[in-house]
């Protein structure tokens, strides 16, 4: 029951801490690739139905994978790993950021202080071995944004970095517990909480994350969006059944998120298909022409867990926002 | 106002206020509302509680606010009150408290600063709440905060440890939803005049569907360390049925932020 146990004792209780930890990356116990298959349906598999007739994604997922969203640079046109080159990789990326390591002196140590007892990330590369998450456009790279855009982000960030610690506006959203850059729209793995349970009550789909409990209520009655006006940290979702893949558009996002330099005009598309019993694949893609050059897709299987979602107070347990401006007002007053 | 023109008017008011009365008493007839595929009652919905339970569970007048800028819109609106017997039995230590945390309401209510509300006093906030209902699971997503709970009803054993929502197990007793919930912390109240509970609580709630868009909605608070025997409260719960009904989202933390952290603010140097 360790996993068991660790999860749980993170969920209740590590929220902003991990969020600071952001410097030390992912983990697992060192096995090497998934042997679930993320790809094409098993040939003459097709999903049960609810009660009201959607075909049945229900249940609790994850999307746990070491394969990066972005290919890495040292593999640019390299779109698959070999089983060889996959297992390669795996062993590195785990003796990388292990955090049980004591090399690197005393402030590296410090920064490894959470080993991967407190995350949930896996040891696995997605089953085809892509080397990026993003399929689209293939060289498995976030498209250029928009000069607009890179200015945007650019502002952002140096204004972020002079005022790091002045106030909580200073510091990341999820830091703020106000929303995660992996609980989505879009969802993507992230080194934990990387759980997420689907509830199809008649006429709807419920998507729940377990990052910083987030609900999405999604109608599946055509009804048209909210009105501009109205806008949302997690946008406005609206679902309908393309055969066995639930296609969900999300528009109305507020202008203060940003997805990887999203603005307030992304326009969100994720499709689930599940494609095994196993197996959930989910696909998003983000069109955003103010800010990417153009739009982009990636793709993550989720795969079915016996695990229960469990609550993550995320603010209720915001120790860390305090400390962090406490600390820097004390540091403040020793100059 | 002719004189059997008052008559009829006084039989119809009398009539219309015996119609009204219908729904709650009708708790005892067989339940003849929607159900689903599975065959139980169908639950699924946006409900909303229509009273002032979160200002006081207990029966209490109008009176000024606490922040006098905000005028009447701060006021606090009376209410008749949802416990049964009037008063929640509180032990002398725990009601010397609960005067405690009523005087200082303000700085102690745990809504103030947009922490989840836990159960029973998620279902009478003044928002929404929308039920999504299998025969595996009931979930229930709260605009407050986006709160948000799941009823297992495959007997999910005991609570794994003490959370702000608490841990449900749900069963039908005929067509009523009896929730379990166990599993909560002590860092909730039922409402803002200080109610409160210790990690003892244990809640047992009843949805029962009345007719119309009506819920009955039951929870017994049981907690040792705080009562001296259980107590209920009971109210209805009303469905939004507008067509474009749905829960948006209220996520309050970041309105929080200067009540929280303002006084930790860098000062502009002179």
């Amino acid at each position: 029951m360790l996993h068991f146990s660790t999860r749980l004792w993170c969920t209740a209780s590590c929220a902003a801490l991990l969020a600071l930890a952001g410097g030390v990356r992912v983990l697992g116990q060192g096995l090497p690739v998934a042997a679930k298959a993320d790809k094409a349906a098993a040939p003459g598999w097709s999903p049960a139905r609810t009660a009201d007739g959607q075909p049945d994604i229900e249940g609790v997922w994850t999307n746990s994978t070491l394969t990066p969203l972005e290919r890495p640079a040292e593999l640019a046109g390299k779109e698959y790993l070999s089983q060889q080159e996959a297992a390669d990789y795996v062993k590195r990326l785990l003796q990388q950021v292990n955090s049980d390591r004591r090399d690197g002196g005393t402030q590296t140590d410090v920064n490894r202080s959470y080993n991967e007892f407190w995350r949930d990330r896996g040891n696995n590369l997605v089953a085809d071995r892509r080397t990026s998450l993003i399929v689209d456009p293939p060289d498995g790279r976030i498209p250029a944004l928009t000069p607009a855009a890179q200015k945007r982000v650019d502002d952002a960030r140096a204004w972020m970095q002079e005022h790091a610690t002045d106030g909580p506006e200073g510091r990341s959203l999820g830091e703020r517990c106000l929303s995660w850059t992996t609980a989505g729209p879009p969802m993507l793995p992230g080194p934990y909480n990387n759980d997420t349970q689907i509830v199809q009550g008649p006429g709807y789909v419920v998507i729940l994350s377990e990052m910083i409990h987030d609900a999405r209520v999604i109608p599946l009655d055509r009804r048209p969006h909210v009105d501009q006006n109205i806008r949302g940290w997690s946008g406005d979702s609206r679902g309908h059944w393309e055969g066995n893949t639930l296609v969900v558009d999300t528009t109305n996002f507020i202008g203060e998120y940003s997805f990887r330099g999203s603005d307030a005009n992304m326009h969100l598309t994720e499709r689930f298909t599940r494609v095994s019993p196993e197996v959930l694949q989910y696909e998003f893609t983000v069109d955003d022409p103010t800010a990417f050059t153009k739009p982009w897709t990636a793709r993550i299987p989720f795969n079915k867990t016996s695990e229960r979602v469990y609550e993550y107070a995320c603010h209720e347990g915001n120790y860390a926002m305090t400390d962090i401006l406490a600390g820097a007002r004390a540091a403040e007053k020793k100059r | 106002m002719p004189k059997h023109f008052r008559t009829s008017l006084l039989n119809a008011i009398v009539a219309a206020v015996s119609l009204a009365a219908i729904p709650l008493c009708a708790q005892n007839q067989p339940y003849k509302g929607p159900r689903t595929a599975d065959g139980k009652p169908n639950l699924n919905g946006i409900w909303q509680a229509m009273n002032t339970a979160n200002w006081d569970l207990e029966g209490h007048s109008a009176q000024a606010g606490q922040v006098v800028a905000l005028g009447a819109t701060g006021a606090e609106p009376p209410g008749i009150g949802v416990v049964e017997g009037g008063e929640i039995p509180y032990l002398p230590a725990a009601a010397q408290k609960k005067k405690e945390n009523y005087a200082n309401r303000l700085k102690l209510d745990p809504e103030v600063k947009c922490y989840l509300p836990g159960v029973p006093r998620a279902t009478y906030m003044p928002y929404p709440f929308q039920i999504v209902q299998t025969s595996k699971v009931i979930l229930i997503s709260y605009e407050y905060d986006s709160a948000v709970r799941t009823i297992y009803m495959d007997n999910p054993g005991p609570a794994p440890v003490d959370s702000w929502m608490g841990w449900s197990a749900g069963h039908w007793e005929g067509d009523t939803l009896v929730v379990d919930v166990t599993g909560l912390n002590d860092q909730t109240w039922f409402d803002r005049a200080g109610d409160f509970h210790s990690d003892m609580l244990h809640v047992v709630e009843r949805y029962t569907p009345g007719a119309g868009n009506v819920l009955n909605y039951e929870a017994t608070i049981e907690d040792p360390q705080v009562f001296s025997k259980p107590w209920k409260i009971a109210m209805p719960l009303y469905k939004h049925v507008e067509k474009n009904a749905q829960l948006l989202e209220f996520k309050c933390v970041e309105f929080v932020e200067e009540l929280l952290y303002g006084h930790l603010r860098k000062q502009p140097t002179k």
